[in-house]
């Protein structure tokens, strides 16, 4: 069988990791200045690199025929894609340019990291020729995907909150601060805090049609819909941490900085059922390559 | 009977909380952790080799090593639908469902007022107009000599909570029934014989097993990809008819609600056995499979059938990875009163020494084909469920029940309107939307009454 180097997906990739990286540096910087033309210079290459990544998806697959999300490889390619892509519906909607160079940089990183598992072309197993495959992974990369940004704001949730107290302890500004004045352009504590529910809500349901679609998926191919797998429950964990913050965000005294926590657990069990569970552990949902 | 009053008290106070609730989230999510690290249902050996021995101890203790199916890991799902009944009935049902009460204005972090032109009763209207013009629901009550005007935006979406609640409820309810009713098992049959599935009245013989697998030379080395899996089988249910079928992967098949699954492959051998030279009958057409051991008669030797082994390269007669069956061999094991003697790689057709005259000839080998059956009662319901759990979600998550509360009191010169807004996730959410409707609503009657 040959091993299907494709030069368009792989050209496509590289500009979109270039557009990324340009866009990433662009908007750092912006976070800082706030100078509008580095906004103006970065929203067309996100939005570049987006369309690259998704040309180069549908490029491997057009080449290869095999549905291209089976392997690492392809599902942190969509993964990076699709949080780009909702970073961009947010950011138009809300406004969230700001942390937009996080967004792209992390991108950038975990393009490059699939760029590494890139083992060329390999017809599925048997258990991942099934049409579920097309429904199940987009949407628990996406739901991944979702996360990331949700992750995002939360860290610079943080870092805005523990910056401020400590300048209040000070009895200081941030505008009296050299350095800190970036503090008092972004939104407000509260504002960000409503972001971060609005991108978990976007991620959770979709995480939950992903674990039903796994299920129903796992009971055609395994035989039962939930086997205890450490993919599947890793994913259970991470559903059940997002359930966490969602309950702790209806009470008013828990709303903010302790749910921004729980939003970075959330994304740091993600990415653990993502990477820890593929890498380390074994078990049904160990696809390597 | 204080006492119990007291107590009950307690367990509502406690159950009906939502931080008892995120509480309980986090042992489950804790146990479940230990799970996806912990590998589950191995040999307690492997845990010895894997840990540390206290470690390694307790977790064979604690029942780590099967931590789904251990009754605090049960009890801990059992604690949270207990939770999740006492807080939707004490605290989700009358926070999220209000009666319509007077508010004192000033007192909600949104609340906006202002004057306008006119006599309360025509602003009253108007408001009302401006309000369900814009798709809110009006209702208009005195309170306390007091006439107010509520508007509500998705009022009917309050109940999404309870919505997810159910979803879960009837996803446990699915779960439940598979324990008290359902049932699984493996079998793995031999190519041409027939087993019978327990619990069932059906049997299933193997026609015949195949496999497809395909080398692919990848940036790191060859990989040998399976591509197919198939079993052609004879299955005969409860009505007695004998019907042929494949089973594949991701193509189970149905016998009267119990489905079968394609699992597995491997291969079964027959072995020539001889004893100086002739034949032992008794050992003749017998099937073996990986691990199965010979028992030689009359002597305390046993072989057994360790592996085997699909293709020996032939220029070094060194076992290959390669899957595929292409001058196979069979490794076996000779044990004397139970103690290790003697192995070897037996190709096909050869024979080995095994001593005191005996000899075993590796004859044939034939497919197996690995089945996998369940059958579950409950799924339905699990599957229902999700979905509800998924629309309750939705509504929760993307429909923001909010509440207006508008008090219109005469002043000189016209009316005073106190306008403050309310919703079921707090006030953040809603400031933009609120500050946009308070100064809509604040030019449309100033607008209006100046006009
Ligand atoms: C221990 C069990 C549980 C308890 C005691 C519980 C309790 C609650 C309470 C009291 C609220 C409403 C809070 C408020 O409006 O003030 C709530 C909201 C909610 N619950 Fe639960 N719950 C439990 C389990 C679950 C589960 C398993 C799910 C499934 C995902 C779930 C989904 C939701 C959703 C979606 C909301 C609405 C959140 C929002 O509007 O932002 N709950 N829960």
């Amino acid at each position: 069988m040959a091993n299907g180097h494709t030069p368009l997906d792989e050209v496509l990739m590289i500009i979109a990791i270039g557009a990324y990286v340009v866009g990433a540096l662009a908007l750092l910087v912006y976070f800082f200045s706030r100078s509008a033309w580095l906004r103006h210079l970065a929203i067309p290459l996100a939005i570049a690199g987006c369309i690259a990544q998704f040309g180069q998806l549908f490029a491997r697959y057009e080449i290869t025929h095999i549905w291209p999300l089976l392997n690492l490889y392809g599902s942190l390619s969509l993964f990076a894609a699709v949080a780009v892509l909702i970073f961009i519906i947010f950011a138009f909607r809300y406004d969230l340019w700001f942390a937009g160079g996080f967004v792209l940089g992390l991108a950038a990183l975990f393009l490059a990291y699939a760029i590494t598992w890139n083992e060329g072309t390999m017809p599925a197993v048997p258990s991942l020729q099934s049409y579920w495959a097309k429904i199940h992974v987009p949407l628990v990369v996406s739901s991944y995907a979702a996360f990331m940004v949700s992750f995002v704001i939360s860290v610079l949730f943080l870092v805005k909150y523990y910056l401020e107290r400590s300048l209040a302890r000070r009895n200081v500004s941030a505008a009296d601060s050299p350095g800190l004045q970036w503090l008092d352009t972004m939104p407000s504590l509260a504002q960000l805090d409503v972001l971060i529910y609005r991108i978990v809500a976007v991620g959770l349901p979709l995480l939950t049609l992903g674990i039903i679609t796994g299920a129903m998926w796992a009971h055609e191919s395994w035989g039962h819909y939930w086997q205890w797998d450490p993919k599947e429950t890793a994913a259970l964990f991470s559903w059940i941490v997002y359930a966490i913050y969602m309950h702790l965000h209806t009470r008013n005294a828990w709303r903010g900085v302790r749910t921004a926590w729980v939003s970075v657990i959330g994304f740091l069990s993600i990415m653990f059922c993502y990477f820890g569970v593929n890498l380390w552990i074994s078990g049904l949902h160990s696809y390597k390559v | 009977m204080q006492a119990v009053r007291d107590l009950y008290g307690d367990f509502i106070r406690t159950f009906g909380n939502v931080l008892f609730a995120v509480l309980l989230f986090i042992v489950w999510g804790l146990l479940t952790l230990v799970g996806v690290i912990i590998a589950q249902g191995k040999d307690p050996a492997t845990y010895f080799d894997s840990y540390a021995a206290p470690i390694a101890r307790l977790i064979l203790r604690l029942d780590f090593n099967n931590i789904y199916h251990t009754p605090y890991y049960v009890g801990i799902i059992g604690l949270i639908l207990l939770s999740l009944a006492v807080c939707t009935f004490k605290r989700v049902i009358p926070a999220r469902l209000p009666p319509l009460r007077a508010v004192a204005i000033d007192k909600i972090p949104l609340h906006a007022s202002f004057d306008a032109a006119g006599d309360p009763e025509t602003i009253r209207e108007r408001i009302a107009a401006f309000f369900r013009a814009r798709g809110w629901n009006v209702r208009k009550r005195e309170l306390g000599g007091v006439e107010w005007t509520f508007a509500d935006k998705h009022n009917w979406a309050r109940r999404g909570v309870l919505v997810a609640h159910a979803g879960f409820v009837i996803i446990a309810a699915g779960t439940t029934i598979y324990w008290a009713k359902g049932f699984s098992g493996d079998e793995a049959i031999v190519t041409g014989q027939t087993v019978s599935v327990p619990h069932t009245q059906t049997s299933i013989k193997l026609d015949g097993f195949s496999y497809k697998i395909t080398p692919i030379i990848t940036k790191s080395g060859m990989v040998y990809q399976p591509i197919d899996y198939v079993s052609r089988v004879t299955a005969t249910g409860n009505d007695g008819v004998a019907r042929t079928a494949t089973i594949r992967v991701n193509h189970p098949l149905d016998v009267d609600g119990v489905l079968y699954y394609q699992s597995s492959y491997g291969f079964a051998m027959r072995f020539r056995v001889t004893h100086d030279g002739v034949r032992v009958p008794a050992l003749m057409n017998r099937d073996y499979l990986t691990g199965d051991a010979i028992d030689l008669p009359g002597t305390q030797r046993t072989v057994a059938f360790a592996q085997f082994v699909p293709t020996v390269d032939r220029l070094n007669g060194v076992p290959s990875a390669d899957p595929r069956v292409n001058n196979p061999a069979v490794f076996l094991q000779i044990f004397d009163s139970g103690q290790a003697s003697g192995a070897g790689l037996v190709p096909m057709k050869s024979s080995i020494d095994v001593g005191g005259g005996w000899r075993v000839t590796p004859e044939r080998y034939l497919l197996v084909s690995g089945i996998q059956y369940t059958h579950d009662p409950g799924v339905a319901l699990v599957g229902i469920g999700a979905f509800v759990l998924l629309a309750g979600l939705m509504i929760s998550f993307y429909l923001l029940p909010a509440r207006m509360f508008v008090r219109i009191d005469p002043a000189p010169g016209g009316s005073r309107i106190g306008l403050a807004a309310t919703t079921v996730k707090g006030y953040d959410i809603f400031e933009r939307q609120f500050n946009d409707l308070a100064a809509a609503l604040g030019t449309k009657l100033i607008g209006d009454s100046s006009g």
